[in-house]
């Protein structure tokens, strides 16, 4: 179920110019909980969505499960459906209820029929703690909530690997356990995943490694254990003592 | 409240007062107003005459007039239920005698007119819906070929004259594919108004965050599929109100097709002054029709809104 990606020599310049990744190399072993963290601006978005080809890249490539992700020509929609993503603004679709979000992909996309779809979507919204909210609208649901359709509709297809882009900063403070505990949950399930966060207590408890990235780049890569000990006085010392404060 | 009702009151002031200036004005040029000529051009109430397509000889039976034809007698002809009768039994009647009258309404030209303006506009309305969505998706398409062929297409059309592509689409192109002056009216209207239901398309589509895309195609769907399941069913929500505003547009602009002598509301109304000789009468109820079509639509789409609105989760 689970599966591995490569990120080999990735950089990406935005057309104004901005390099936003600078040959940036990566490989997270299938199973693995990767976290990343790091300032503002310091292409932490870029990098995953690189990995589903949201964004292009201008050198390098990214390997899902082997396959080469930005040399993809028709089945670029294949394989995107290996990768999940959650959003930090959940991006649900509002005009349909949480159960048509979450058929909608395996329905149009995989050409599933609606009596293997519909069951498959009931047991990941009673997982996600919200089994009995398949229709309501989005609108009708907390922020936390949202996150965690969200979640759903990217399991619905099945997915080797889970992206998560700052899934609970937009949460308000008292949403954004349920959120992760669904995440921890993912993860103790063996799921590959990639979660830029600034939960700092999750990176430490869940993650298998930890990435810090400046300018670009990565800085350090370490196990949790070994991360939030950095040498004091580096970079990563002083980020770590900006957000944990 | 009271002052309420007090502007309510100088609204009503102004609107007679602007109408006894209307009739002073009138008033100056020495015009004879016959409003009582008008609605016979709307809808009449009058006498048919009913012509006899045989030579015969009459026969009357209670009411019922029979024409019995003298060279071939199976031939028969009857006429019932007119309101006069113009022949006595045993006359000898003619091929194309008038036999009776019987009285109806019958619709005026100006009815006919609108009638005929409706047509149009709902025609090039379905045409036209077709050919901006189309336009519109290529506005926003990340193909050059797309993009550009749409741009130049809208580009064209709202830089140049309405009255000028009808006689583009009906001294050129109705020539070169030989089209009805009706059919090239409706094309010019559907082409006119695609170009800018185009652009209604593209901003609705531009108005829906560039998350919802990107979570619809990091889930596997093709840009096609993305669009269609995702992106548009939210546009159209939105891009109803300027489309039906888009109608009522048409409706108006279609008044231009009159002049390759397409009889719409605006071309019965120039018929009706000139047999008429009444042009202040006729141009004001021709208005008046105008006013009629577009209020009771836009009245019908505040309705529509208003329910969108309470249905929108
Ligand atoms: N579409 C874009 N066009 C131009 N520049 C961009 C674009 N997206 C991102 N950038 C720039 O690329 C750099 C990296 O952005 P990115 O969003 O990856 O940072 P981030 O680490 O996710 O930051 P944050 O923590 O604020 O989300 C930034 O300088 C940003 O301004
Ligand atoms: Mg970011």
């Amino acid at each position: 179920m689970s599966a591995g990606v490569e990120i080999r020599n990735v950089s990406k310049q935005f057309g104004n110019g901005v390099q936003a990744l600078d040959d940036v190399s990566l490989s997270v072993a299938a199973g693995e909980v990767l976290c990343i963290v790091g300032p503002s601006g310091s292409g932490k978005s870029t990098l995953l969505r690189t990995v589903n080809r949201l964004e292009t890249v201008t050198a390098g490539d990214v390997l899902l499960d082997g396959e080469s992700i930005h040399t993809a020509g028709r089945q670029l929609n294949a394989l995107r459906q290996k990768a999940g993503m959650v959003f930090q603004q959940f991006n649900l679709f509002p005009h349909l209820t949480v159960l048509d979000n979450i058929t909608l992909a395996p329905l149009k996309v995989r050409g599933e029929s609606m009596t293997t779809v519909k069951p498959r979507a009931q047991s990941l919204l009673d997982r996600v703690g919200l089994g009995d909210r398949g229709n309501s609208f989005p609108s009708q649901l907390s922020g936390g909530q949202q996150q965690r359709v969200a979640i759903a509709r990217a399991l619905a297809m099945q997915p080797d690997v889970m992206l998560f882009d700052e899934p609970t900063s937009a949460l308000d403070p008292e949403m954004v356990g349920g959120v992760l505990d669904v995440m921890k949950d993912l993860a103790s399930e063996g799921m590959t995943m990639l979660v830029v966060t600034h939960e700092m207590g999750f990176a430490r408890a869940v993650a298998d490694r930890v990435v810090f990235m400046e300018s670009g780049r990565i800085e350090h890569i370490a196990e949790p254990e070994n991360f939030f000990e950095p040498a004091s006085g580096s970079r990563l010392d002083l980020f770590l003592g900006q957000v944990l404060r | 409240m009271n002052s309420r009702w007090f502007w309510h009151g100088v609204y009503a002031l102004v609107l007679l007062a602007l109408a006894l200036a209307i009739y002073a004005a009138s008033r100056t040029v020495d015009y004879t107003w016959r409003w009582d000529r008008v609605p016979d051009y709307i809808v009449a109430y009058e006498d048919v005459d009913l012509r006899s397509t045989l030579t015969g000889i009459v026969e009357i039976s209670d009411g019922q007039v029979d024409i019995i034809g003298t060279q071939d007698a199976a031939a028969t002809e009857t006429f019932g239920d007119l309101d006069e009768v113009l022949v006595e039994d045993g006359d000898y009647v003619f091929d194309g005698d008038v036999i009776g009258t019987r009285s109806g309404w019958r619709i005026g030209p100006l009815t006919w007119g609108l009638v005929v303006t409706l047509q149009l506009s709902i025609l090039a309305l379905l045409f036209a819906v077709p050919i901006g969505l189309l336009a519109g998706l290529g506005r926003v398409s990340t193909n050059p070929a797309a993009r550009n062929l749409a741009a130049t297409y809208v580009e064209l059309i709202r830089g140049t004259p309405l009255l000028v592509q009808i006689f583009i689409f009906y001294f050129f192109v109705g020539t070169v594919l030989s089209l009805s002056r009706m059919t090239a009216g409706v094309a010019a209207l559907a082409v006119f108004t695609g170009a800018y239901i185009a652009e209604i398309v593209r901003a609705g589509i531009e108005s829906i965050p560039k998350g919802q895309m990107e979570a619809a195609r990091s889930l596997g769907m093709s840009y096609g599929q993305a669009m269609r399941h995702v992106i548009l069913p939210q546009a159209m929500r939105r891009t109803l109100p300027p489309m039906a505003g888009q109608l009522i547009n048409l409706i108006k602009d279609s008044s231009l097709v009159s002049v390759i002598a397409i009889t719409d509301l605006t071309k019965a109304g120039r018929e009706v002054v000139n047999s008429t000789f009444s042009p202040f009468e006729v141009w004001f109820t021709v208005a008046a029709m105008y006013l009629v079509l577009t209020a009771g639509l836009s009245l019908l789409i505040r309705r529509f809104e208003l329910r969108l609105a309470r249905s929108d989760g």
